[in-house]
């Protein structure tokens, strides 16, 4: 048993799908005006097929839909009649090409200079096709031929094809009772996520972007968007990261969870944004990487850091001027190929950021003497230099005289006199 | 398969066991292996290197060469392939350093304290980001560095911090460096190097063109520093 639903006018889209779906999962779309709907094993429920097609109706009715349907033992018939009859109508199996015949030719879904070849062959009803022998039609359209007279007999010629219904991964819960603080959230978007997340695992994909949205007793609404590095299909660390962004950006300007000035929260609707799951090829040499989930649970973790732009991965920049360089976000990929030893030790910079100001005496041309606070003062033992760069000259020049310098402590500095500036300063210890 | 695929494959798999010093594979403890340092003659030292799941330390005076061989131990981790993190609450490590010291960045965590903060809090904050970089087991290697910190702002930490600190990292298989200005805390097991600068060396005589070719730091091991080595530090070109 099959049933059809039409439109007189265009649809929005899923309009149709969505009267169809309160029925039966195994729906056709065919146009934006068109359903088909398989309802086979629906009998024990509808016990007649009048009351389901009524059914039908009123569903389509209760969304503001003024719909046609038929009920049919073939697709095409339930399809043609409800496109060519207006309310419900029901054909009882064997009845087909009787109910049919009557109908225009033009409620087939022929191609335009088919239509015209039987308009000029003086057809114009299903019943008219219907009647032209089968053998004299394939010697003049081919297979084409047989096949609409069978349509016109109200024979199916393919299965239904169930459209499937668009992937979304939206999971509301409604609380009876509104709940406060952070914990009890925890144990709500377990509820929410586990099967959230289960379901993207089923369709093979990963969710690329949680968005979290928290509907607040007073009925403002708190909305949260996470996408770390990598896509994650893990509840818990989804779980985990939501709390963790809560936690460090609390909902109400100066309030926090524990403090009790956030609202309470009655509402909690997640929704994820789908990607193709990752496959990854381990390889069986190499060192194991770092879990991407650990990863994304870590830096929340440090929010504190990662916000201010004050924890990543250190880049060098392409420049002369020193000191410079970028954060990078951290997401460390597979090792460097290239030999693993690495080269003898070095003598390092301790940096003074900014650069610590400084008294310097200067005789025959080099520091004798540097005094600039913090442990940093005495007469020079021993030194390097000057070091002449500079750079910039087309955005913020800089110009400057490096020296290493021993001090009397046995402390190693390089200092540097900005040019520009004429003021000596310390760069950093040399350690 | 043909028997001297095989034979190859299994010899490269042989040799590759036998060299690995990368992070360990899925379920393979290490805890009972030290991290090897990768400074010649420091892992003599040390009997193999520093040992896991452990705090240790490593602490001199200003020029003493401790963070030239904090960043070459950290080398030595990222370029076997494992993580390392650097934190660092009064924003002193200069990444061209790190470069120099053959570190890849890219596997550097770097933890800057904000520029102008004081007092207590920077080193809270550093104390709670450790915890967390431990207790999440990705790492080979944390450098904490508390160079330029005194005894009192130390003391403003919590008592029972760096045990609190070597109970997170019993579980782990890497280790936690403390890098200091003196004596600060080290695990049960853990070492403790007390480094010397003992004198820069420059190349040729007072004078324009003159270079710092390098310093020699003296490394003492254990609770009496009964036993030592001296590391040169070269200075980058």
């Amino acid at each position: 048993m099959y049933g059809a639903l039409h439109s007189p006018y265009p649809l929005a889209e899923g309009a149709l799908l969505a009267v169809a779906h309160a029925f039966t999962p195994r729906v056709e779309s065919l146009l934006a005006t068109d359903v088909l709907l398989d309802l086979q094993g629906l009998g024990r429920v509808w016990p007649a097929p009048e009351v389901l097609g009524q059914a039908l109706l009123l569903s389509g009715r209760d969304r503001g839909l003024t719909l046609h349907a038929a009920v049919a033992s073939t697709r095409v018939a339930a399809l043609v009649a409800a496109r060519g009859r207006a309310g419900l109508t029901v054909i009882t199996p064997g009845q087909e090409a009787e109910m049919l015949a009557p109908l225009s030719l033009d409620l087939l879904d022929l191609a335009d200079d088919r239509r015209a070849l039987f308009r000029r062959w003086g057809l114009g009803t299903l019943g008219d096709l219907a009647a032209l022998p089968a053998k004299g039609l394939a010697e003049r359209l081919g297979p084409d031929g047989p096949r609409l007279r069978r349509l016109a007999l109200g024979q199916d010629d393919t299965p239904l094809v169930p459209t499937r219904a668009p992937d979304t991964f939206e999971s509301t819960l409604e609380l009876e009772w509104p709940i406060d603080g952070l914990e009890p959230l925890s144990f709500v978007l377990a509820r929410v996520l586990d099967p959230l997340m289960a379901a993207l695992a089923r369709r093979g994909r990963r969710a690329a972007a949680l968005t979290l949205e928290l509907g607040l007793v007073d009925g403002a609404c708190v909305r949260r968007t996470l996408k770390p590095a990598t896509p994650s299909v893990e509840a818990r660390t989804w779980r985990t990261l939501l709390l963790l962004d809560l936690e460090a950006r609390p909902p109400v300007d100066g309030g926090s969870w524990e403090s009790g000035r956030a609202q309470s929260i009655l509402t909690v609707t997640v929704a994820a944004e789908p990607t193709a799951a990752r496959t990854v090829q381990y390889s069986l040499l190499d060192p194991a990487q770092p879990s991407p989930e650990k990863l994304a649970e870590l830096m929340a973790r440090l929010h504190e850091w990662t916000a201010a732009g004050r924890g990543g991965a250190p880049a060098l920049l392409d420049t002369h001027r020193p000191g410079a360089f970028a954060m990078e976000g951290f997401a460390p990929g597979p090792p460097a190929a290239g030999a693993t030893t690495p080269p003898e030790p070095r003598l390092a910079l301790r940096a003074y950021r900014p650069p610590m100001p400084a008294q310097v005496v200067v005789r025959d041309g080099g520091p004798v003497f540097v005094s600039a606070g913090a442990g940093v003062r005495g007469p020079v033992v021993d030194r390097a230099g000057p070091w002449q760069a500079s750079g910039d000259w087309w955005d913020i020049p800089w110009s400057r005289s490096e020296w290493d310098v021993a001090l009397a402590g046995g402390a190693l500095f390089r200092i540097f006199n900005d040019r520009l500036r004429d003021a000596w300063f310390v760069d950093g210890e040399l350690d | 398969m043909p028997s001297a695929l095989k034979i190859a494959l299994e010899d490269l798999l042989k040799t590759q066991r036998l060299t690995a010093e990368g992070p360990p594979l899925r379920g393979e403890d290490r805890r009972g292996t030290a991290l090897a340092t990768g400074v010649p003659g420091l892992d003599d030292l040390l009997f193999g290197g520093l040992p896991r799941g452990q705090v240790s330390e490593i602490h001199g005076a200003a020029s003493s060469g401790r963070t030239g061989i904090a960043l070459a131990i950290a080398a030595r981790s990222t370029r076997a392939g494992a993580l390392a993190a650097w934190v660092d609450p009064h924003d002193r490590l200069d990444p061209r350093s790190a470069a120099d010291a053959g570190i890849d960045l890219a596997r550097l965590l770097w933890l800057r304290g904000a520029p102008g903060a004081s007092g207590g809090r920077p080193l809270l904050s550093a104390v709670s980001a450790v915890g967390a970089l431990l207790g999440s087991g990705l790492f080979e290697l944390v450098v904490v560095d508390l160079g330029g910190i005194d005894r009192a702002g130390l003391q403003r930490l919590p008592g029972a911090t760096w045990i609190r600190l070597q109970r997170t990292i019993e579980s782990q298989p890497g280790a936690l460096l403390l890098v200091a200005d003196a004596h600060v805390a080290h695990g049960p097991a853990g070492v403790s190097l007390a480094l010397r600068g003992a004198g820069a060396s420059w190349s040729g005589a007072p004078g324009p063109g003159r270079l710092l070719r390098g310093l020699t730091s003296e490394i003492k091991a254990g609770r009496h520093a009964l036993r030592g080595t001296a590391v040169e530090l070269r200075a980058s070109p």
